[in-house]
């Protein structure tokens, strides 16, 4: 849905979206991340608005691909500055979106590869001095250097917060989803190559990296001063199996049984 | 209907009154005959003349499309062929009207032909007269029908101008008739003398003026005989020439979609708008009858959705003459609890966009989205029309350039790109369900009898259940098979009908390069669409296969003496025709025979065959599910109903899924695979050997690989 | 009864004495009044007694049975558990070699889960030498009902109960940490990484700090050779990655990155910043939350959903039941086609595949399409007329009976429910 986007002094309003390459969580292919690609839909939306899209990063053909993801969303071009792989991408950011100026910078909530920290967005608003906000679901309007957008609670909630801008805001899967890549956009769009010399993120580099093992399940545990019980709790199996069958009973037994799992699960609030 | 019984009257009238005069004014007789004599060659003259320049306004039009490389000559001397032999095997599928269209149709050519002769160089040959005289005579006849036809004509017909056609057609074969009279001599002395007379052979002229009018000017200027000559030359070139029989026989199947190319950045991906057709589509587009045999098959018209083939093609007509829908006479396009969308609202241009951005102009885009890409419209279109192409052409534009895809269409296309399946499912379980089958791979032994092709169906459960069924089969007839596994990728089927011909062509690209490693000596599927794909759209791209389905194979195994089935005990069955197998590659026989094999008799449905009526699966329709008044796959099961059946063989894992969907369905749903797996008896040990029961049937093995 | 405690000389002599002849029936009074000898109690000088002949009854071919699964026990153990709650250490650490300051999310005003867990790994992190152990510090903003913060292991409470940090007001917040940062220095920030809570003020305070924190960390164990003594592994690349490393100052850590804590009880006792902190000028400005329909929530991110099939017949009831349970409302392919619900609602395998933790399936047959799309769903609930369907073999929970009925006495019961709930908030 587009929106009212008045900029102060008539001029275009721009929006400049951070965007990276993702990773596919099964096959692990590159694609457009889904966060930045909520992103660029939120600044797409933005009627008048004029939008740029900023990569650093490696310069690979599997990223090439990725970043047309997102020119196939009707962008005309990218902007790309080539970092090496192990680069801290920060200080190029901060001085191309200082060169820039836009009035508003979206981007992801974490990116898909490397530590996914979540933390650029920070420290961008941290060295340009500008605001930076999370979790955007919805930019309602722009005015006079004040942007009132949408946060996205837990469980659909939304809180309403008026930005003053420049602003760095992220964007998570509670935003509209991202508009389907065309192949034709794609292929036409521009990647417009800049240079910034990569600072390489030492610590990193000490860092032991490997797949993600399957987090324990917690168990619970039985503070019980009975072995017997104690042994019982460790080792009761999780789920017994086959399901409860209710039939032959009033409604309000019913009720009473469902209303009891749906406490004990925790959803009733 | 008013206007036929008057027109008939009228002719009626005239006979009448030339009979009555009899002897009377002899001294008008030569003058009146100078007359005719003189005004005939001009009025026949003068049609051809603005039938001229119309054919060349007509060919401009089409012209505004794209080159498209069509050996002219070549397809010009095979026009009569085409026409006498293919079309009118479709047009003969109805007696009446094919008998019909040939009296009118060739009385008409002929008496043209005859009277451009006679009346118009003024060869008076009496042999030649007297053959017009027969010529418009079956004209006549055969215009006669076309009025009886249209007294009450049926509701795919369309109306308007094509209600004045029989009387137009009267016109210029009585008209015709009777000013050939005098040239063979045998009118009546006196009959154009008198008082009269002179009035009588103005009428006479003009009746000759009103047919020719509509037969000659009218064929080239938009008239309903419009069909005649760009219909004459869309036979001649058709975009598939290969899709008409030839005298060496076959031929008579080209159902795989056209490859974009990819590689010319330069070239539009799909049809944005009229002139992004090529040339020879936009003069198919303009030889449609509006006869309506597409609409009256159409799964998606017959559902409420908006979608009817003949008002489509009608628009692209609209579109590239440019104007408005207002003068379509025929039922339009459905519409979602209305009757129908309303005619005239919609307007384009040849360099306009097909479909709006915003807004309307020439076709909405779930029109579009509303087809199952069954080809029925193809099938029955007597003018060889190629609705589907058309409309994956359109949809190529939606998809490629504007990323229109509705619904779920955009996460199905994503997840082909992102897992090679359009569920998202993790590429490397693709093999679970099979986890205690222990299942050859392909990467393992390198070279095998039969490739069996799983299909995205190994992602579902019911599917899974075919697949088992198959493989049991397969193991009791002792076949040597292997699968690809985790190596198998979607064939692109769904992707290529949503019109994302790029994933298409990168799956297709990369199930090839997979392919080419292996040796084998045929692929096996079980999915009537992979069958297609791999089978007849391939080979494009390079991948040259031969493909068989499940049932074909099954029923080779059992001709050749390698199953053995118990005889059926179950109640009344039917077969349901998966598009994909029967209308798209002609396979009709085989799943009937398996059938019979295991001793079921067949109860057909109304529609069956290559009038199968869609399960409403294909062309990615459940994806981009555009909702009708009722569902496709309701219908279908009505239909089953109907046989009285209740049980329905399928053959399509699409098919299955859609009518395992209808809520209190009056018939289970079993694949033919499974069918066939249930009856399998051990074979007696004296006949392991595999007494064949046809004896031309070839039974395969491993040694015949290595040659 | 009396408060008074009553002793009986003789009653006593007579339990110790096995062999006196009342002896049972003694024991049965001493053991709380019921019928029937009690098979444990505690003695006198309170040692565990237990008459090994009062276990079991007698079956039914007049053999004694011992059953052990601990039925008959069940209002023993519950006293016991009392007891243990009773005997927490309390644990007073006046003088701290080192503080470790927690942020906790307090949700509601009240400890989550995931603000013990976060406690539990702060008390491991202050209590790892015995010797110089550290102290827990929370920062708690703004009002709160939690009456257990010293049961959750905080030794210090400082307490910014002020306007400025009421709502969302990340920036004021931040300029307080910054204030407790130079006023007490910890060794270590602790904040749960949750969505719009501690995860985003944890990283406006690491970059504040100039600390590179460690996100989403789930574990964290001793390490010599680390410079903080600790090393984590913390996700990353989306939950794709595990990244084990040195444990930095700040930290971001996952639900479930520690036990809470459970064996001791904390002072938490209140201290305040002897510096006033600095007024911000917020360049956010909170405007309140916004009334959502939970119906409208996407359905593939729905926690909770009630899912409407062929079998519902009234629809005003059905809705009605989601929005007072708060759940996203799902819908079976028919309820779809039959145009009751939009078709975006549509769940199954050509629908939209859901993970819910509890999905609430209303008069659904469970169609196998239907069954693969709620695959990945926790507990699965179904109200229904046919006992023998598919979605009834799938349940956890199936309730057999007319839908309509049953969502009624739902509605009834969660608003019940709630209205107590209420009571409760406003007591308290």
């Amino acid at each position: 849905m587009p929106r009212n986007v008045k900029s102060l002094n008539g001029a275009g309003f721009s929006v400049s979206v951070l965007v990276s390459v993702g990773r596919h969580p099964l096959t692990a292919r590159a694609r457009r991340a889904d966060h930045d690609a909520r992103a660029v839909e939120m600044a797409l939306s933005l009627n008048d608005a004029s939008v740029q899209l900023i990569h650093a990063g490696d310069n690979d053909t599997a990223s090439e691909e990725a970043l047309r993801g997102y020119l196939g969303m009707g962008v005309s071009g990218v902007k790309r500055i080539e970092q090496a792989s192990n680069a801290d991408v920060v200080p190029a950011l901060t001085n191309i979106l200082r060169f820039a100026a836009p009035q508003l910078v979206l981007t992801g909530t974490r990116a898909e590869t490397g530590e996914g920290s979540g933390l650029v967005p920070y420290l961008l608003a941290e060295s340009l001095g500008w605001t930076v906000v999370s979790g955007l679901a919805e930019i309602e309007s722009i005015e006079q250097g004040v942007a009132t957008v949408l946060q996205a609670l837990p469980r659909g909630k939304r809180r309403r917060l008026q930005v003053r801008l420049p602003a760095i805001a992220t964007v998570d899967s509670s935003a509209p989803a991202a508009r389907q890549s065309a192949f034709g956009p794609a292929r036409r769009g521009e990647l417009t190559d800049c240079a910034y010399a990569s600072v390489i993120d030492e610590l990193q580099t000490q860092w032991h990296i490997q797949p993600a093992r399957k987090r324990p399940k917690r168990l619970k545990i039985v503070k019980s001063a009975s072995a017997r019980d104690r042994f019982k709790a460790a080792a009761a199996k999780a789920d017994s199996g086959g399901g409860q069958l209710l039939s032959d009973v009033t409604p309000e037994q019913g009720a009473e049984a469902i209303f009891t799992l749906l406490k004990e699960e925790g959803v009733l609030r | 209907m008013d206007g036929k019984c008057s027109a008939q009257g009228w002719v009626y009238s005239a006979l009448a009154e030339v009979c009555r005069r009899g002897p009377a004014a002899k001294a008008t007789r030569d003058e009146v005959s100078t007359m005719l004599n003189t005004l005939l060659p001009i009025l026949i003259f003068t049609a051809l003349a603005l039938a001229a320049i119309g054919a060349v306004r007509r060919m401009r039009l089409w012209r505004q499309g794209r080159p498209s490389p069509v050996n002219l000559l070549k397809g010009l001397a095979a026009m009569p062929r085409r026409y006498l032999v293919d079309l009118h095997h479709v047009v003969g599928r109805d007696k009446m009207i094919s008998n019909t269209h040939v009296a009118t149709a060739g009385g008409f050519v002929a008496a043209a032909v005859l009277m451009i002769l006679v009346h118009g160089l003024g060869i008076a040959n009496p042999l030649l007269g007297g053959l017009l005289l027969l010529a418009s005579t079956s004209m006549f006849v055969g215009s006669l029908f076309v009025a009886r036809r249209r007294l009450n004509p049926p509701a795919r017909l369309s109306k308007g101008p094509w209600m004045r056609l029989p009387k137009s057609l009267m016109a210029f074969s009585l008209g015709v008739f009777l000013v050939t009279l005098p040239t063979v001599g045998l009118l009546p002395d006196g009959l154009l003398e008198g008082s009269g007379s002179w009035l009588l052979a103005l009428v006479l002229a003009g009746v000759v003026a009103w047919g020719l009018g509509e037969m000659f000017f009218g064929m080239t200027w938009g008239g309903p005989m419009k069909h005649a000559f760009a219909g004459a030359l869309h036979l001649a070139f058709h975009r598939r020439a290969e899709r008409f029989s030839t005298k060496k026989g076959g031929g008579g199947r080209s159902t795989g979609l056209k490859a974009l190319n990819l590689n010319d950045e330069a070239a539009p991906l799909g049809v944005e708008k009229p002139a992004d057709f090529t040339w020879n589509q936009l003069l198919g587009f303009d030889a449609c009858v509006q006869c309506g045999r597409c609409e009256a098959v159409c799964p998606a018209f017959a559902a409420g959705q908006p979608l009817n083939p003949k008002k489509l093609i009608q628009d692209m007509v609209v579109g590239m003459a440019g104007g408005s829908d207002a003068g379509y006479a025929g039922s339009p396009h459905p519409s979602q609890g209305i009757g129908g969308k309303p005619v005239g609202e919609h307007a384009g241009s040849p360099h306009g966009p097909i479909v709006a951005l915003e807004g309307k102009t020439l076709v909405d885009a779930d029109t579009l989205w509303s087809c199952t890409t069954c080809r029925a419209c193809v099938e029955e279109c007597p003018m060889m029309i190629e609705h589907v192409d058309a409309i994956v052409d359109m949809r190529r534009h939606l998809t490629l350039e504007r990323g229109k895809t509705p619904n779920k269409g955009a996460e199905v296309l994503d997840n082909l790109i992102a897992t090679d399946n359009p569920g998202g499912f993790d590429p490397g379980s693709r093999l679970n369900w099979a986890a205690d089958l222990n299942l050859p791979l392909m990467a393992d032994i390198k070279q095998v009898d039969v490739l069996l092709w799983l299909g995205d169906g190994a992602f579902d459960m019911r599917n899974q259940r075919t697949l088992r069924a198959l493989i049991k089969v397969l193991r009791a007839a002792e076949v040597d098979f292997a699968v690809l596994g985790a190596e198998e990728r979607d064939s692109g089927d769904v992707a290529r009908r949503l019109g994302d011909e790029a994933t298409f062509q990168s799956l297709a690209k990369r199930n090839i390069a997979t392919l080419a490693q292996y040796r084998f000596l045929q692929i096996v599927t079980c999915d009537p669409h992979s069958f297609h794909v791999l089978g007849n759209e391939y080979g494009e791209l390079g991948g040259h296969y031969e493909v068989r389905h499940h049932s074909t194979f099954i029923a080779e195994l059992y001709d050749a003496g390698r199953l053995t089935f118990a005889p059926w005990k179950g109640g009344r069955v039917t077969y349901h025709d998966p598009c994909y197998l029967g209308r798209y590659n002609g396979e009709y026989e085989a799943p009937r025979n398996v059938l019979k094999a295991l001793g079921i008799e067949v109860k057909e449905m109304e529609r069956s065959g290559s009038r199968s009526r869609c399960c409403g699966g294909g062309g990615g329709a459940p994806i981009t599910d555009i909702p009708g008044k009722q569902r496709i796959p309701d219908m279908r099961m009505n239909d089953i109903k109907e046989s009285g059946a209740e049980l329905v063989a399928v053959g399509c894992p699409q098919c299955a899924a859609m009518l395992e969907g209808v809520v209190d369905a009056s018939a289970e749903v079993r694949d033919i695979a499974e069918l066939a797996a249930d009856a399998l008896v051990e074979r007696p040990a004296g006949d392991a050997s595999g007494g064949s029961r046809r004896p031309a049937a070839t039974t395969m093995t491993a040694e015949e690989v290595i040659v | 009864m009396s408060e008074i405690i009553r002793r009986d000389p003789r009653r006593e002599w007579i339990a110790r004495n096995r062999l006196h002849p009342e002896y049972a029936n003694v024991l049965a009074d001493m053991g709380g009044g019921g019928g029937g000898a009690v098979s444990e109690w505690q003695g006198p000088n309170g040692a565990v007694r237990k008459n090994p002949r009062a276990i079991g009854f007698i079956g039914p071919n007049g053999v004694k049975r011992i059953d052990r699964s601990g039925l008959q026990q069940g209002g023993q153990s519950a006293a016991t558990t009392t007891a243990a709650r009773d005997s927490r250490r309390m644990v007073t650490i006046d003088q701290p070699a080192f503080l470790v300051a927690v942020v906790p999310d307090m949700t509601g005003g009240r400890l989550s889960t995931h603000d013990k867990d976060l406690l539990g790994l702060a008390r491991r992190l202050a209590d790892a030498d015995a010797e110089r152990p550290g102290a827990v510090v929370a920062i708690l903003f703004g009002e709160h009902k939690e009456a257990a913060l010293g049961e959750a292991g905080i030794d210090q409470v400082v307490h910014l109960d002020d306007n400025s940090y009421a709502g969302f007001a990340p920036e004021a917040c931040l300029a307080a940490l910054s204030g407790v940062e130079r006023e007490m220095a910890p060794r270590f920030w602790l904040l749960p990484d949750s969505p719009l809570g501690g995860s985003e003020l944890g990283r406006r305070l690491a970059v504040r700090l100039g600390e590179r924190p460690a996100t989403q960390v789930w574990q964290v164990e001793a390490d010599a050779h680390s410079e903080t003594s600790w090393r984590c592994t913390a996700r990353g690349a989306a939950g794709s990655v595990d990244i084990t490393r040195h444990l930095p100052r700040v930290v971001l850590a996952l639900a479930e990155c520690a036990e809470p804590v459970s064996e001791t009880r904390h002072a938490a006792q209140p201290v305040a910043l002897p510096q006033p902190l600095p007024d911000v000028l917020g360049r956010l400005k909170d405007m309140g939350e916004v009334a959502v329909d939970p119906a409208s929530v996407s359905l593939a991110e729905a926690e909770f959903i009630l899912s409407a099939g062929n079998g519902v017949k009234d629809w005003e009831g059905y809705h009605r039941a989601a929005q007072v349970l708060g759940a996203a409302k799902g819908a079976s392919r028919v309820a779809v086609d039959d145009g009751f619900m939009a078709r975006d609602r549509q769940v199954g395998a050509s629908g939209t595949w859901v993970s819910a933790r509890v999905y609430v399936a209303v008069g659904i047959s469970g169609a196998i399409q239907h069954l693969q799309g709620i695959q990945s769903c926790d507990k699965v609930v179904t109200i229904n007329l046919d006992e023998r369907c598919d979605m009834v073999k799938r349940a956890d929970l199936a309730v057999i009976g007319d839908a309509g009925e049953i969502l009624a006495a739902l509605v009834a019961r969660v608003e019940r429910y709630r209205e107590q709930q209420q009571e409760n908030r406003d007591a308290a």
